[in-house]
């Protein structure tokens, strides 16, 4: 295998999956979202959204809380230190996977 | 470590990963900073204190000081303190009523400053070919509608011996609509051609009215927030009509 594939490889499975991709991707750039606003954002179902912020809640990288703006309750979602660190790297990966290169990236016989 | 991919799912992969997008897509940033404006309210609100102040500001010159504007310039000013220092608060009340429950809650859009003020080359170059907006969560509202309405406002009292006289508010609305759509045009917030040019020939359509020239810089406030009102009502109206109250709050059952 080459290091390419080898780099593939070392990819961050939870933010590699699509779906947690695009919730990394909205929340990395608004700052705070709520569950409704990602819901329809993402195109995603209740159930789906549900289950992917679980896994990036488990993993440390989002921080979902329950708060009030006036009296509406809302489920606001945000990146955590760890979380905005995680999705850095795991951009600069695939930027330098996706660079055209030389030797590395040629198929072997 | 290999990867097993069998030739249905690569085709797959491969099928969903071509790029069908005729437009590039907008950056969250830029969705969330457009998300602000998508209910009018940003609009409604400058303009309801534009009618409030500038209403206050006529109503005193024709009653108490009838040979002098310069009160209304007061009320103006009192009107763009009370939107900068509780303008947020009230768009964040009003937003928890009517937009947060129907399509979510985003963080609002930091508000930074243009380099509009003091760089007379700015207008022509933004006119010309405006820049791109930025790809993070920032809006320049303020600074690209706010202070450019507040400026004109400000503008008609310094030129108050000016020769054209009747067809002061007539000449001067023209280039407050041109300046609204261009400078905004690839902002978050861009304003629709129609509307402005309604806003355009608000100002020709008073001469009909035959006001005395004490009258006119009174009127453009006015004007101004009448428009705001409308252009704001019309995108709260389709919003609303695009979007219903939700009968179960997705978010609580989140």
């Amino acid at each position: 295998m080459t290091p390419r594939m080898q780099e593939i490889s070392q990819l961050d499975r939870v933010i590699h999956e699509p779906a947690r991709l695009a919730i990394m991707l909205i929340l990395g750039g608004v700052g705070e979202a709520d569950f409704l606003y990602l819901q329809r954002e993402g195109g995603f179902t209740q159930g789906n959204l549900s289950g992917h912020l679980a896994k990036l809640e488990e993993a440390g990288y989002v921080e979902i809380e329950k708060k009030f703006k006036g009296k509406v309750p809302l489920t606001v979602c945000s990146l955590t230190g760890k979380g905005k660190a995680a999705f850095t790297e795991y951009a600069n990966r695939m930027l330098g996977l996706l660079q055209p290169s030389g030797a590395t990236g040629a198929p072997q016989p | 470590m290999s990867f097993l991919l069998t030739r249905t799912s690569l085709y797959y992969k491969l099928v969903f990963m071509k790029d069908n997008s005729a437009v590039p897509m907008a950056s969250p940033g830029q969705r969330a900073a457009s998300y602000w404006f998508v209910d009018g309210l940003p609009d409604i609100l400058l303009g309801v204190t534009l009618l409030i102040f500038g209403g206050l500001g006529l109503w005193w010159c024709l009653h108490m000081s009838k040979s002098v504007a310069w009160p209304d310039l007061y009320f103006l000013e009192a009107g763009l303190i009370l939107l900068f220092w509780k303008g947020r608060e009230i768009l964040g009340f009003l937003k928890s009523r009517v937009t947060y429950p129907r399509t979510g809650y985003v963080q609002p859009p930091e508000d930074i400053p243009d380099m509009l003020i003091g760089h007379p080359t700015t207008l022509i170059t933004l006119s010309l070919k405006p820049a791109p907006p930025p790809d993070e969560n920032v809006t320049r509202f303020n600074t690209r509608t706010v202070y450019v309405v507040f400026l004109w406002c400000f503008l008609l009292f310094g030129a108050a011996a000016n020769p054209w006289k009747s067809w002061y508010t007539a000449l001067v609305m023209l280039p407050l609509a041109v300046a609204l759509y261009a400078w905004n045009r690839r902002s978050e917030r861009p304003y629709r051609w129609w509307s402005t040019l309604i806003l355009a020939l608000s100002g020709p359509a008073l001469l009909w009215l035959d006001l005395s020239p004490l009258l006119q810089p009174l009127l453009m406030p006015l004007l101004a927030g009448a428009w705001l009102v409308a252009d704001g009502g019309y995108t709260l109206v389709q919003y609303l009509r695009a979007n219903q109250y939700p009968r179960a709050r997705e978010s609580v059952q989140a």
